[in-house]
């Protein structure tokens, strides 16, 4: 049996208001997550780095997630929130994106090169850095929200909703910019222009389940499946 | 949407923009303490403090405008003292000219400090000189998400706006200013919720780790010194 990224078994979870979300699946290379809004995407993604915790088996980089540390698992899987506001909540740019490597303990010399690593990664001029993240446009603080996921280095990333509010050319640098990243991918969303040009898989989403997991292109075509679930063929 | 920052001149950089954070907190808040501690009604001591804080205005290369109408704000609460002066026993015109003086210029000095130091620069200045860590995380979030809820209010009050035509009557008026505020508080609830599962998926772990770029170097020194010599020999004089 080949060792997948992420493994999910019979997994289950219910918010405290009682909807029910989530299921099946194994997630590994370049996965899309699509399905509409309420779908369970944004749940199954806090479910990867152990946030929020249901029944049923989550296995990351081979090892069920309870058994290792947290932290541990939190390197690994890097979540980048769909509202960078949510996501950037430090008082600057710089201590947002060191955030992640100081709760690490990365030694605290070794910060500054990292920070100016991952701003230039996600294309972000480093006179960035002393910035308050409320002086910045959505494009560039989508792109600093990755920038402190990024520089933890994680072998999953997981993007939620990544093109939501960008104009034309900043999801098309978006899309480039994640396609030349190495790691593994897991996306959610509805964007499925951008699923087409990031992700060769496709797992289909809806009302907490995992209706159809296949080839993107042979998925996004199926124009009877789609509409069934709330989308449309692209 | 355009913000009034309260720091939106701190970034340039000016002899006073370079020095760091807790040389400013002790050194302008000890000249406002010795301002409004300075004994007896001693005229050339208050005009030798504003023209002081002349001169950092002017070093500080913050517009002349912004400081001036901002202290102005004060104004109200020295008329208030004014009005009541009469019933206390010694009232003059004189006095209440000092008062006036004392309050203008500490709260010049106060917008000083914060147009000439980044709010985290202040924050951590603030942390350093053992303020406790809990405020200083509340006052960071709170400096990061004003913004976000007012362009949020923004929002609410332009839905609000397009879908109704002139006034209703005050009752009804109250009552969707309850349910906008009620609204707000759901909203800002769900996202602090979100904003800490954010800080989860990059491992916090109840320590808010934080990093110190900024020096205290001989300019801080010479900064304090200067104002610390201003402030004893005023007292000497003072107290002639």
């Amino acid at each position: 049996m080949t060792e997948y990224a992420i493994r999910i078994t019979r997994l289950s979870y219910s918010y405290p208001d009682g909807t029910k979300a989530l299921e099946d699946v194994d997630l590994d290379e370049r996965v899309a997550l699509v399905g509409p809004s309420g779908a369970g995407k944004s749940t199954l993604l806090l479910h990867l780095n152990g946030v929020l915790s249901g029944k049923g088996m989550i296995r990351v980089m081979g090892k069920p997630l309870g058994d290792t540390a947290l932290r541990e698992i939190r390197r690994h899987v890097g979540l980048v929130f769909q509202n960078p506001d949510d996501q950037l909540f430090c008082p600057t740019v710089f201590e947002d994106v060191a955030f992640g490597p100081l709760n690490l303990s990365i030694s605290p010399q070794e910060i500054p090169h990292r920070v100016e690593r991952a701003l230039r990664d996600v294309g972000l001029d480093q006179s960035i850095r002393n910035r308050p993240s409320h002086h910045l446009s959505h494009g560039e603080r989508k792109r600093v929200a990755l920038a402190s996921v990024l520089i933890m280095e994680p072998d999953i990333l997981a993007l939620d909703e990544p093109s939501s509010n960008l104009d034309p050319r900043n999801r098309r640098h978006f899309i480039e910019l994640v396609a030349s990243l190495p790691s593994t991918l897991v996306l959610a969303t509805h964007d499925l222009g951008m699923v087409m040009a990031l992700c060769p898989r496709t797992a289909l989403m809806d009302r907490g389940k995992i209706w159809a997991d296949g080839e993107t292109r042979r998925i996004l075509a199926d124009a009877r499946l789609m509409e069934e679930h709330g989308l449309e063929v692209p | 949407m355009r913000h009034n920052f309260i720091d939106r001149y701190a970034n340039l950089d000016s002899p006073l923009h370079v020095l760091e954070a807790r040389t400013k907190i002790l050194g302008y808040l000890s000249l406002i303490a010795a301002l409004l501690l300075m004994p007896g009604r001693n005229d050339v001591v208050l005009l030798v403090y504003a023209f002081v804080a002349a001169i950092l205005v002017g070093a500080s290369q913050v517009p002349l405008g912004y400081i001036v109408g901002r202290s102005l704000v004060i104004l109200p609460f020295v008329l208030l003292a004014g009005i009541a002066a009469p019933w206390t026993n010694s009232f003059d015109g004189a006095r209440f000219m000092a008062l006036a003086t004392r309050s203008f210029l500490s709260v010049t000095i106060l917008l000083l400090m914060t147009s000439t130091t980044p709010f985290p620069e202040l924050l951590r200045g603030l942390q350093k000189l053992g303020c406790p860590r809990i405020l200083i995380l509340n006052l960071g979030f709170l400096y990061r998400y004003l913004f976000v809820l007012t362009e949020e209010v923004l929002r609410m009050r332009q839905a609000r706006d397009c879908r109704r035509a002139g006034r209703a009557p005050p009752r009804v008026e109250l009552k969707l200013l309850g349910s906008m505020l009620g609204s707000l508080v759901l909203r800002s609830f769900e996202r602090a919720e979100r904003m800490y599962q954010a800080m989860l998926s990059r491992g916090y772990a109840g320590e808010f780790p934080v990093l110190a770029p900024r020096r205290f170097t001989w300019r801080d020194l010479t900064f304090l010194a200067g104002i610390a010599l201003l402030i004893v020999s005023s007292f000497r004089y003072a107290g002639r």
